[in-house]
């Protein structure tokens, strides 16, 4: 077979940080080739050479069999290599079947005639969307079918995908896999950037993994097993798997304390709908839901982010007392606190150091706007919660934004946990987080709940929901639709009971 | 300490290359008589310019900050003036007082809208600029040109006077600049006023109390202005509300952005404030001894902000990195 297109001793830097080093890299026609790694490891910034994002620093790109230098992504379109982004790059404002024809269409150009086009083209595809929707009324896995179908629309000869499955349901990705074999057989190259080790190994043909920014191996996916790629992206074997998924890895659960947060009816806009729990003290209490079942809204309402319908926005109550929070402040003063799954927007402060973003928490804790900053206390702070929750950094003033996605997420825990909070909501909170540091952050979860914290954690990555809760709640459309004690979960049974 | 960073240095370097330019090659500039309306122009610009930084720290911006100078001092001077009909007069003070009432609520009023109506600074602050001084000449200010009382003679030393041989503005300058430095980076306020302009998402979902900050903000940044204003007046005796049209709003922005305060918010500080001023002010002052008509000035002033706004993008840049939610 023979290659689409190569890079040969690639070095990409940014401001003097290298992002990959010296990679040799080649995608053959008509294969799937996945890339795995953790984050930081240059998988994004490998491909996005390919996709005329960025440019080499130094090495060559080969594409076709000619070096050339791809200068911006659209003159990689026009040679047929598309990328499909994490975040998407659709128009918010247009229809589906506009942005799928978006910079294609006709001089005089018929909507009508666009959406039946639209329309034959998504079944073609087997995609269930509607091409009159606006794009800004999809669901993350729609909007990810309209991206595709562009991409496959664009007649690409190389599609990178980008964490593709990640905001799909179990039956969406059904289908996605099968798309990718369709278009493999139709000759398109195929790179694809996941997290998920068992989809690489089951779908593609071959894998490279890449770590700091180098490239470790390349090799067929039936020579791979998953102990092997673990060991070639973090370089050691974990002793200690990060998701102990065996019920026998796992101590006995942690009995119910007093029964601290309650919620009753709960509803907000068209995200959380009638949503009725409950949380406990000294137990972890997860929350496992798909994209768009109104999880992460329903713990905003809670910690008062978001505020709940005026008129039957039903009711909070915290250790039996009726809340209702319209800021997050006050909730804070409540012992409420919630760690974003969006950190990069929400979570911390870029300009800030480890240490004065550690402080900044303590400050909204003790409420006094008039407070001297201390710098020793800043010091001690950081000096502490860096210890604790073990945070990589030579210094404790550097931005926040120059630490790896673990680190950034541990200054988040602690710019929350230094207001003493007595419920702790935790979004995704591994999420962006290298898989060295994912057991760190569930062993501190753990550790609160065993202070008699009340723990509640949201994610969409089972194994991360039943390997680290004593209690999970499944949201399905706004609501809390079932509620399994730990001895009684079962994958399956989540699932289950998460889509239907 | 401050540390300076290279952008900060750069300007340090023009400042001193200009004014060493300048005092070379025009005879009238480096002499004492100049510096000195150099240092008391500048030091007005320099306080305005506080008040303009300690907003676009939190990612405003405060268009109405002249309009608030002008007719709140105004305000002040009417009301304390026998010939002005209707006739309060009042003891100077007082009206200073008053003044500053009247400052404050309006402020607030802009504060609040910006805060809890979530509209943006640049509108309401440039619908409010309108507003500021519409209310005031139409209900109080009759007249464009203000005279001070007689009353008003420790104004007039402020606004004139000198301490051991420093121009009084000079010192009002920098200590209001040193007493910000202490608010903005030795309380928690001003942690809270950086963590706004750093995030205002981050700051709201970690608990600060967003907007009753937004609105002090507003407050201060007006009674800063406000200040500015009577040294104005203390500095002539006389106060025209028509600085309003003027374009010195302008200036106070070429101020703060050359001198360093990203205009993507939460960065910077009072020594951004005061290298801005240096450089600004010698500029300034250089062209109206070159005799550089009035509509060069502009244009040059505005190609110089149009630079430094580019520059500010390329220093401060929306990165694709960290807005990404991946990995690089």
């Amino acid at each position: 077979m023979t290659e689409v297109f190569q890079i040969i001793d690639g070095t990409k830097e940014f401001h003097g940080v290298k992002a990959i080093t010296n990679v040799n890299f080649s995608l053959l026609r008509g294969e799937i080739h996945s890339l795995l790694g953790e984050n930081g490891a240059g998988k994004s910034t490998m491909t996005k050479v390919a996709a005329g994002v960025y440019q080499l620093t130094s090495g060559s790109f080969i594409f076709e069999g000619k070096e050339t230098t791809f200068l911006n992504p659209s003159e990689a379109l026009n040679n047929g290599v598309v990328m499909v982004f994490q975040e998407n790059s659709l128009v918010p404002n247009m229809t589906v079947s506009q942005n799928i024809y978006l910079g294609a269409e006709n001089f005089f150009n018929s909507l009508a005639k666009l959406n039946i086009k639209a329309s034959r083209f998504l079944q073609s595809l087997n995609f269930n969307v509607d091409p009159n929707l606006l794009v800004s009324q999809l669901g993350a896995a729609q909007k990810q079918m309209v991206e595709i179908a562009r991409a496959v629309h664009h007649n690409a000869k190389v599609i990178i995908f980008d964490e593709p499955t990640a905001t799909l349901t179990p039956e969406e990705k059904h289908h996605f896999f099968g798309l990718m074999q369709r278009l493999k057989k139709e000759g398109v190259s195929i790179v694809f950037i996941s997290h998920a080790l068992e989809e690489a190994l089951e779908h593609s043909d071959r894998i490279t993994v890449l770590r700091d920014g180098e490239l470790i191996e390349t090799d067929k996916a039936k020579n791979f097993n998953r102990e092997r790629i673990v060991k070639a992206m973090i370089g050691r074997d974990l002793t200690d798997s990060a998701y102990a998924t065996k019920k026998t890895a796992r101590k006995k659960p942690r009995k119910r304390g007093r029964k601290t947060l309650e919620v009753e009816n709960l509803s907000m806009g068209s995200m959380v709908k009638n949503s009725t729990f409950s949380a406990y003290s000294g137990q972890i209490t997860g929350v496992f839901g798909l994209v768009g079942s109104g999880r992460t809204e329903m713990m905003k309402v809670v910690s008062g982010v978001y505020k709940r319908n005026i008129f039957h926005g039903g009711n909070i109550l915290l250790n039996g007392k009726y809340v209702r929070y319209l800021v997050p402040r006050t909730a804070v003063n409540d012992g409420i606190i919630y760690v974003t799954e969006d950190r990069k927007s929400e979570g911390f402060f870029e300009n800030f150091g480890i240490s004065q973003n550690i402080q900044l928490g303590k400050m909204v804790a003790e409420d006094k706007l008039w407070n001297t900053v201390s710098l020793s206390e800043a010091k001690t702070l950081a000096d502490h919660w860096i210890e604790r929750l073990n945070i990589k950094t030579k210094d404790i003033n550097s931005p926040v934004v120059e630490l790896s996605g673990g680190n950034q997420q541990k200054v988040v825990i602690a710019k929350g946990l230094v207001q003493k909070p007595k419920v702790v909501i935790f979004d995704e909170p591994t999420r962006g987080v290298d898989v060295g540091a994912i057991k760190e952050i569930h062993d501190f979860i753990k550790s609160l709940a065993d202070e008699g914290i009340t723990v509640i954690v949201v994610s969409s990555y089972l194994p991360e929901v039943m390997s680290i809760s004593d209690r999970i709640l499944v949201a399905r459309l706004g609501q809390i639709v079932e509620e399994f004690e730990i001895e009684d979960a079962s994958e399956e049974k989540i699932i289950y009971a998460a889509v239907h | 300490m401050i540390k300076l960073r290279n952008q900060e240095l750069i300007i340090l370097i023009v400042t001193v290359v200009i004014f060493a330019g300048f005092s070379i090659f025009l005879d009238k500039f480096f002499s004492t008589g100049n510096l000195l309306t150099l240092m008391r122009s500048v030091s007005i610009l320099g306080i305005l310019s506080i008040a303009m930084a300690v907003v676009v720290i939190s990612k405003g911006i405060d268009l109405s900050l002249i309009a608030t100078l002008a007719v709140g001092t105004a305000l002040a001077s009417v009301m304390s003036s026998p010939d002005v009909l209707p006739s309060f007069d009042l003891p100077f003070v007082y009206a200073v007082l008053l003044g500053f009432l009247f400052t404050a609520i309006l402020c607030a009023i802009t504060g609040i809208l910006v805060a809890y109506w979530d509209m943006a600074s640049v509108f309401v602050t440039l619908a409010m600029a309108g507003v500021i001084y519409g209310l005031g000449r139409t209900l109080f200010i009759g007249d464009e040109l203000n005279y001070l009382p007689e009353d008003a003679i420790w104004l007039e030393y402020l606004g004139r006077g000198q301490l051991l041989g420093v121009p009084m503005p000079i010192i009002c300058f920098l200590s209001l600049a040193f007493i910000m430095h202490l608010v903005l980076k030795k309380t928690t306020f001003g942690k809270f006023v950086y963590s706004i302009g750093d995030s205002g998402l981050a700051a709201r979902t970690a608990g600060v109390p967003v907007r009753p900050i937004l609105v002090i903000i507003f407050v201060i940044a007006g009674l800063v202005a406000y200040f500015a204003g009577l040294l104005t007046a203390g500095a002539i005796s006389s106060i025209n509300t028509r600085m309003v049209s003027g374009s010195m709003i302008y200036d106070v922005l070429l101020v703060v952005v050359v001198g360093g305060i990203g205009l993507s918010g939460g960065k910077g500080g009072m020594h951004n404030v005061i290298l801005g001023t240096l450089l600004i002010g010698t500029l300034l002052n250089g062209m109206v001894i070159m005799d550089i008509s009035f509509i060069v000035q502009n244009l040059i002033k505005g190609i110089i902000l149009l630079i430094a706004i580019m520059t500010d993008t390329i220093l401060n840049p929306r990165d694709e990195q960290t807005t990404q939610q991946g990995d690089i």
